[in-house]
C-alpha cells in the first residue's frame, strides 16, 4: 500500500508539471501532500572531490522508487496487452476527456462543449440549419433567450465579443462568429481607404516641412557669413595679415572691412528686407574676390639659388681665370693713356658708385661698369700698396688662388710691371713651343706613360744622373745650392731670355697643361715655392677635368709629370721640406680626381724599384737602403691611398716593398739605422688601421734593441733574431758609450742631408734619439697588435729585451722610463691575453640534451567531447556507443518485462490454483458431507438443521 | 535489473590493480627511453674515428658509472578544477577571483602558475636537460597527486599549461603527441611508496632552523644516493611531510618556489659537473 501511494505521488507530481497552467489549485494540494523520501529507498553516489560551481543534483538516485515506477508502467502497458492478448474484442473508451483521470467532471463539460463549438464553426457547417437538439445541448437555462436571438441578432451583439465571453455567456455563440468576421474584413478595407487620404495628408506635409527646412538654413547661413565676417575683421585688426601681404591691400582689406562694417549695420537695420540683404551678397563678393585674386598674384617665396655641381664650380672658376687673363692681356697691349682714360672713366664711374665695397669685384654685375670700377678700384689699392711693398702679397697669392683678393693683389704686382712681363709671358711661351719640338721624343715617352710606366721611369732617371747634373753635384759637393736656379735653369735660362732682365715674372693666369717635364721645369725656372704652387693650381684650375673630357688626359699627363718634379725634388740634397710640403698637398688632391691614373703611376714607379732593389741586391758591396726619394714616395702613397684596405693595388706591394727593405738590406752605418727606423714607422703608419703583421718590422726593431743591450745574453737569442745582422757590429753603432742625459728626437730629413760618415752618427745623442724613436715605433706596434693571439709569443722576449736595456750603465733616465713604460705595457697585455687563452679541449662537442615529447592537449577541453579530427570517425563512434547504450537498455527493459510477465503468470496460476483448491475442497466438503449424511441415514432433515 | 552495489566497488578496484601493474612496468620506462634515445646520436662520431686515429673519440665521463638521478616533489600545489559558468576551468586567481570571493574562497591561495614557474624551473634545469631528473611529482592541496615523467615539453604559456592541467585532472592522464605514452598521471597516494629506497630526501622550508649551503651540503651527501627535494609550490604556510629526511632552509629569505628549484639545480649540476 506505502508503494502505491509513492505511485500516486509521484505521478501526480509528474503531471502538476505538465500541466501547470491547467489546474492550479488541484496541484498545489497535491504538491503539498508528497510525502518525504523513504530513505532505505535512496542510493548516493559518493564524490571524490567537491568541484566549485558544480551542482549536486542527479547524484542521488532512488532506486526502490525507481524500480516501483517501473513496475507501475508496465501494469499500465505490458500487463494490459497481456490481458488484451487473449481476447478477440475490446472495448475503448473514447468519450472526450475521459482518457485523463485528473480532470474533473466539470473540466470534462469545458472540453466538449468546447470541441462542439469548434465543430460548428468549420465552414462546411456554416449553412446548416441548426436543429433544435443542439441548443438543448446548453442546458436549460437558455432555453428562454432562444426565440429573441431571432430578432435581435444585429443591434444586441456588440463586435468585440471574444471566445471566452461566448462560453461564459453561451448565448448564441455560433452566430456571432459570421458577423466577427464580417467585421474583421470591414477594417482591413478601412485601412486601405486611409492610406489615400494619408499619402495626400503626408505629401503635404512634407512639402511644409520642406519650405520649413529651407528657411532655417538660409538663416543659419546668414549667421554663418555674418561669424565670418567677424572673424575677418578681428583678423585683420590683428594685422597678421598686413605682414603677408602688401601695404597697398591692406589699405583695400581696411576699406573692404570698413565696407563689411557698414554692411552689417545696415544689415541689422534691414535684416527682414530680403532684397536688401540679397544686394549686399551681390555687392561684397566683388569686393573680396578682388581681394582674392590679388593675393593669388603675390609673390609667395623667392627660390633660393641652386648649389652649384663641381663642373660649374669648377667652369666658374676657369670663366673666372679666363676673364683676368683677358684683362691682363688688354692691359699689355693697351697704351698708357687708355689707362688713363679708364681712369677717367673709372672716376667717374666712381662718383657714381662710392658705395661698393671690394668684395663685390667677383659678383655678377654687368661687365662694362664692373671692370671700369674696378680697375680704378685696383688702383687706387696699387697706390696704397706700393708702399708697404710687394713681398708680403706675394706670400698671400702663394698660399691659394681661391680668394679673389689674392688675385687682385696678384693684379697689383701684374700692373706694376706691366711691359716686362707681357714680353717675358710672350716670349716664355714661345719657349715651351720650342721646347716642345726639342724634346719630342721624351714627349712621345710621356705619352705612353700611363701604359708603361717603365719607359717613364726610365726617362725619369737618365734625367735624375745624366742630363741634370744637380743631384750628382748634390752628392759629390754638400754646399747647398738653390733648386731651381741651378740645375733646371742651366737649360732655360737660355731659352728664357724675359727673365733676364726681371727679378720677377708674371705668372700667366690660363696655362695650358705642360706636355713634358721639361716644358714643366721650364715653366717653373726661376719660381720660389709659392709660385711653383701658384702655377701648378693655376694649371688644375684652367685644365679642371670637369670642363671637357680632353682636360682628362691632359690632366693625367701633368700628373705624371708633377709625380717625376716630385721624384726629382725629393732627390736633391739638401731637401726642400717646403716645397715637397706644399707639393704633397697638390698630389694629393689630383690624386682624388684621377684616382685610377694615380694607382697606375704609383704601381709601376714601386714595381721598378723594387726590380732596381732586385738587380742591386746581387752586388753586395751596394748600399740597398732606398734613396730618400723612394721613402717620401712611400710616405706619399701612404697618404694617398688608403691604408685601411686588405687588399690594394698600390698600398699592398709598397707595404712588400718596405718589408723587403727591412728583410734584406744589411745594416752597416748609423745612416742605414735611421733609414731602417723610418721604414719602421712608416709601416706602423700603414699598419694602424688594417692592423697587418708585419714581422720583418717587429723583427727589425728586436734586432736593433737586442744589439744595443752591451752584453748580448746568449748566442742562441741572437740566432733567433736575425741572420743577416752582425749583432757586434750593430752594437758598436747603437751602444751609448758616454753618459748622457738628453734625448733629442731625429729629424729625419737632416739626417737624410747627412753623409753616410758623418760624425754625428756616432755620437751618443744621435744613438739616444734613435733609440728613444724605436722605442716609440715599437709601442705603437704593441698598441696595433695587441689584439693578436699571438701576441705574448711575438713581443715577450721584446720585453725581456727592454728590461735588460733599462738596467744599463749610461742610459738616459728618460730612456729608461720609456723602456719600462713600453714592457709594462707588453706585460699587461700579455697577462690580459694569457688570461683569456682556454685550455686546448679534446673535440668540443655540444652536449646534446634529451629528446622531450610534446604533451597532446586541448585548448579548451570539454569532458565527454570527442577530440577526434576526423569527424566522421567521432561520428561513428558517437553512434556506436549509443546504439550500444540503447541496446542495453533495450535488453534491459525486456528482461524486466520478462520478470515481470513471469511474475503476472505465476501469480494468475496461482490464483488459479488456489481457485481450483477450493473447488475441490468445496466438493470434497459437499461429498462429505453428503456421505456423512448418507451414513447417518438423516437425509435432509440434517442439513435443515445446519442451517 | 539494477547492478549491485558490491560488484561495482570491486571492478573498480581491479582497474586499480591493473594500473599499478603498468605503473610498475612504466617505472622502468624512462630509465630505459633516454639511453635508447642516445645511441643514435653517438653513431656519427665512429665516422669521425675513422679519419682521425689516435684521438679518443669521448671523453671519459667520471659519473658515468654512477648515474644517480633526482627526483623532485612539489608539494601543495594549487590545482583545482572548478564549474564556472557553463565551463570547467583550472582556478587562478587572476581569472577567477570573483567566483572564488562568491564561494567563500581566499584567492590568494589559488595559485596554479607558482607550480607552473616551478616546472619550468625543474624542466629547464642543465640536469633536466642532460637526463638527470629521473621523475617529478606533484601534490596538489586536495591531495591528487600527479607523476611527471622527465622528458616533457612543458608548456611555455600559462594559458596552455593551465589547458593541459585542466584535462590532466577530468582525464586523469596525458599522452605525448603521436604516441600513447602517458607523460601527465595521476596515480594514488602516498608519494612516499614511489621514491626509491636509498635516496635521499629533503625538505625546503624557509622556517627550518637548518640554515645550509647548498653547495656545501650537496658534496656532504654520498654520489650514488638518488636525491629527492621536496619544496612547496604554494602561496603560503609550509610544507608538512613525513617522508623527508631532513628540512633545510637555503636562504635567509623566502625564496620562491621556482628560485629554490633554480638554486638546488644549479648547484646539482655544478657537483655533478654537467653541461
Amino acid at each position: 500500500m506505502a508503494k502505491l501511494s509513492v505511485r500516486s505521488s509521484s505521478n501526480n507530481d509528474k503531471k502538476s508539471k505538465k500541466k501547470k497552467k491547467s489546474s492550479g489549485p488541484k496541484a498545489l494540494t497535491m504538491k503539498v501532500s508528497a510525502p518525504k523520501a523513504n530513505p532505505f529507498e535512496s542510493i548516493w553516489s559518493r564524490r571524490k572531490f567537491d568541484v566549485l560551481g558544480k551542482k549536486r543534483k542527479g547524484e542521488e538516485r532512488r532506486i526502490g522508487l525507481a524500480r516501483s515506477l517501473a513496475i507501475e508502467k508496465r501494469k499500465k502497458t505490458l500487463l494490459k496487452e497481456y490481458q488484451q492478448s487473449r481476447k478477440s474484442t475490446e472495448f475503448s473508451d473514447k468519450r472526450i476527456g475521459e482518457w485523463d483521470e485528473e480532470l474533473g467532471e466539470f473540466d470534462k463539460a469545458i472540453l466538449r462543449s468546447q470541441r462542439e463549438l469548434k465543430r460548428k464553426l468549420n465552414k462546411s457547417s456554416k449553412y446548416n440549419l441548426s436543429d433544435g437538439e443542439e441548443d438543448d445541448y446548453f442546458g436549460t437555462q437558455n432555453l428562454g433567450a432562444l426565440p429573441a436571438n431571432d430578432d435581435f441578432e444585429d443591434e444586441i451583439i456588440p463586435d468585440d465579443d471574444d471566445d471566452a465571453a461566448a462560453a461564459e455567456t453561451k448565448k448564441g455563440a455560433h452566430r456571432d462568429a459570421p458577423y466577427q468576421q464580417k467585421g474583421r474584413l470591414f477594417e482591413g478595407e478601412e485601412n486601405k481607404c486611409k492610406s489615400k487620404k494619408e499619402v495626400m495628408d503626408e505629401v503635404i506635409a512634407k512639402s511644409k516641412f520642406f519650405k520649413a527646412q529651407k528657411a532655417k538654413d538660409k538663416e543659419e547661413n546668414e549667421q554663418l557669413v555674418e561669424e565670418l565676417d567677424k572673424k575677418f575683421e578681428s583678423l585683420v585688426q590683428s594685422e597678421a595679415l598686413l605682414s603677408l601681404t602688401g601695404s597697398g591691400n591692406s589699405n583695400a582689406l581696411k576699406v573692404l572691412v570698413q565696407k563689411s562694417i557698414s554692411n552689417e549695420h545696415l544689415k541689422k537695420d534691414t535684416l527682414p528686407a530680403a532684397g536688401k540683404t540679397e544686394n549686399f551678397n551681390q555687392e561684397k563678393p566683388d569686393a573680396f574676390d578682388r581681394l582674392v585674386k590679388e593675393m593669388a598674384m603675390e609673390i609667395r617665396a623667392r627660390p633660393s639659388d641652386r648649389t652649384k655641381t663641381p663642373e660649374e664650380i669648377a667652369q666658374d672658376e676657369r670663366e673666372r681665370l679666363e676673364l683676368l687673363e683677358e684683362e691682363r692681356q688688354k692691359r699689355m697691349l693697351a697704351p698708357d693713356n687708355s689707362s688713363d682714360e679708364e681712369d677717367d672713366s673709372e672716376n667717374s664711374s666712381v662718383g657714381k658708385q662710392k658705395y661698393i665695397s671690394g668684395d663685390d669685384l667677383g659678383d655678377s654685375f654687368t661687365l662694362d661698369d664692373e671692370r671700369s670700377h674696378k680697375k680704378g678700384w685696383v688702383d687706387e689699392i696699387l697706390g696704397r700698396k706700393d708702399a708697404d711693398g710687394t713681398e708680403s702679397e706675394d706670400d698671400d697669392s702663394a698660399e691659394a688662388s681661391d680668394s679673389s683678393q689674392d688675385d687682385v693683389d696678384g693684379d697689383s704686382d701684374d700692373e706694376s710691371e706691366e711691359d716686362d712681363s707681357t714680353r717675358g709671358v710672350k716670349h716664355s711661351l714661345k719657349d715651351w713651343e720650342q721646347s716642345d719640338d726639342d724634346i719630342l721624343d721624351t714627349n712621345s715617352e710621356e705619352d705612353d706613360e700611363a701604359s708603361k710606366g717603365e719607359k717613364e721611369q726610365d726617362e725619369d732617371h737618365p734625367k735624375e744622373k745624366v742630363n741634370h747634373k744637380s743631384p750628382k753635384k748634390a752628392y759629390k759637393s754638400t754646399i747647398a745650392k738653390s733648386s731651381k736656379s741651378d740645375g733646371i735653369s742651366e737649360d732655360t735660362k737660355k731659352l728664357d731670355r724675359g727673365t733676364k732682365r726681371q727679378s720677377k715674372p708674371e705668372l700667366p693666369y690660363i696655362i695650358d697643361a705642360p706636355e713634358s717635364f721639361d716644358q714643366f721645369l721650364s715653366l717653373l725656372a726661376d719660381c720660389s715655392n709659392s709660385d711653383i704652387i701658384l702655377i701648378i693650381g693655376r694649371i688644375r684650375a684652367s685644365n679642371a677635368i670637369q670642363l671637357t673630357e680632353k682636360n682628362l688626359e691632359k690632366m693625367q699627363k701633368f700628373y705624371g709629370i708633377l709625380l717625376q718634379y716630385f721624384a726629382v725634388s725629393a732627390n736633391k740634397k739638401p731637401l726642400n721640406v717646403e716645397l715637397l710640403n706644399l707639393l704633397f698637398k697638390t698630389l694629393m688632391e689630383m690624386s682624388m680626381e684621377i684616382p685610377f691614373y694615380a694607382a697606375t703611376c704609383a704601381r709601376t714607379r714601386i714595381s721598378h724599384t723594387h726590380q732596381q732593389f732586385c738587380v742591386q741586391n746581387k752586388n753586395p758591396e751596394n748600399s740597398l737602403w732606398p734613396s730618400s726619394k723612394t721613402l717620401i714616395l712611400l710616405r706619399l702613397w701612404s697618404m694617398i691611398f688608403p691604408c685601411s684596405d686588405y687588399n690594394h693595388v698600390v698600398i699592398t706591394p709598397a707595404i712588400l716593398l718596405m718589408c723587403e727593405y727591412l728583410m734584406r738590406c744589411p745594416i752597416v752605418t748609423g745612416r742605414d739605422i735611421a733609414i731602417g727606423a723610418f721604414l719602421c714607422s712608416l709601416l706602423l703608419y700603414v699598419s694602424r688601421q688594417s692592423s697587418k703583421f708585419c714581422p720583418e718590422a717587429i723583427n727589425f726593431l728586436q734586432t736593433l734593441l737586442a744589439a744595443a743591450v752591451s752584453r748580448p745574453s746568449s748566442s742562441q737569442n741572437s740566432q733567433q733574431i736575425c741572420h743577416l745582422v752582425d749583432l757586434q757590429a750593430l752594437g758598436q753603432l747603437l751602444r751609448i758609450q758616454n753618459p748622457t742625459n738628453e734625448v733629442t728626437p731625429l729629424n729625419f730629413f737632416l739626417i737624410m742631408d747627412l753623409t753616410e760618415d758623418s760624425s754625428v752618427f756616432s755620437s751618443d745623442n744621435f744613438r739616444a734619439g734613435l733609440l728613444s724613436t724605436v722605442t716609440e715605433t715599437l709601442d705603437g706596434f704593441v698598441n696595433i697588435y695587441g689584439h693578436l693571439k699571438s701576441f705574448p709569443e711575438i713581443f715577450l722576449p721584446i720585453s725581456t729585451i727592454l728590461h735588460e736595456l733599462a738596467k744599463q750603465e749610461n742610459m738616459p733616465v728618460e730612456l729608461q722610463d720609456k723602456f719600462r713604460k713600453v714592457a709594462k705595457a707588453i706585460e699587461a697585455k700579455t697577462e690580459e691575453h694569457y688570461i683569456g687563452r682556454e685550455p686546448l679541449r679534446m673535440r668540443k662537442q655540444k652536449a646534446v640534451p634529451i629528446k622531450l615529447l610534446n604533451p597532446k592537449f586541448e585548448e579548451n577541453f570539454v569532458r565527454g567531447r570527442d577530440y577526434d579530427p576526423d569527424r566522421e570517425r567521432a561520428e561513428r563512434r558517437k553512434m556506436q556507443k549509443l546504439l550500444k547504450r540503447e541496446t542495453k537498455g533495450a535488453a534491459r527493459e525486456l528482461r524486466k518485462d520478462n520478470h515481470f510477465l513471469a511474475e503476472v503468470k505465476a501469480r494468475d496460476k496461482a490464483l488459479q490454483e488456489e481457485e481450483k483448491a477450493e473447488k475441490y475442497k468445496k466438493a470434497r466438503a459437499f461429498l462429505e458431507a453428503q456421505e456423512h449424511a448418507f451414513k447417518s441415514g438423516q437425509l435432509g432433515n440434517g442439513r435443515k438443521r445446519r442451517k | 535489473m539494477v547492478r549491485p552495489f558490491a560488484a561495482k566497488g570491486k571492478k573498480r578496484k581491479k582497474a586499480e590493480k591493473y594500473d599499478r601493474d603498468e605503473d610498475g612496468g612504466e617505472s622502468t620506462g624512462p630509465a630505459k627511453k633516454p639511453l635508447v634515445d642516445n645511441e643514435p646520436d653517438e653513431e656519427p662520431p665512429k665516422e669521425d674515428f675513422q679519419e682521425l686515429e689516435g684521438i679518443p673519440i669521448v671523453p671519459e665521463d667520471p659519473n658515468s658509472a654512477n648515474n644517480a638521478g633526482v627526483i623532485f616533489v612539489l608539494e601543495r600545489a594549487s590545482l583545482e578544477v572548478a564549474k564556472v559558468g557553463k565551463n570547467y576551468q583550472l582556478l587562478n586567481s587572476d581569472d577567477h577571483s570573483n567566483f572564488l570571493r562568491r564561494n567563500n574562497r581566499n584567492p590568494g591561495d589559488y595559485r596554479p602558475d607558482i607550480l607552473h614557474q616551478a616546472l619550468l624551473a625543474i624542466f629547464d634545469s642543465r640536469i633536466a636537460k642532460a637526463g638527470r631528473l629521473k621523475v617529478v611529482y606533484v601534490k596538489t592541496e586536495k591531495g591528487l597527486l600527479i607523476e611527471i615523467k622527465p622528458y616533457v615539453r612543458l608548456p611555455r604559456t600559462q594559458k596552455r599549461f593551465y589547458g593541459v592541467m585542466l584535462q590532466l585532472l577530468q582525464k586523469l592522464s596525458i599522452t605525448a603527441a603521436g604516441k600513447r605514452e602517458k607523460l601527465f598521471r595521476v596515480i594514488k597516494n602516498p608519494v612516499a611508496q614511489y621514491l626509491p629506497a636509498n635516496s635521499h630526501k629533503m625538505g625546503f622550508s624557509h622556517s627550518s632552523d637548518k640554515l645550509v649551503k647548498m653547495r656545501n651540503y650537496l658534496d656532504g651527501v654520498k654520489d650514488d644516493v638518488d636525491l629527492v627535494f621536496v619544496v612547496g609550490a604554494m602561496a603560503h604556510g609550509k610544507i608538512e611531510t613525513d617522508y623527508t629526511d631532513d628540512l633545510l632552509a637555503i636562504s635567509e629569505y623566502p625564496l620562491s618556489a621556482s628560485c629554490c628549484i633554480a638554486d638546488i639545480c644549479k648547484d646539482l649540476a655544478e657537483k655533478w659537473n654537467v653541461g
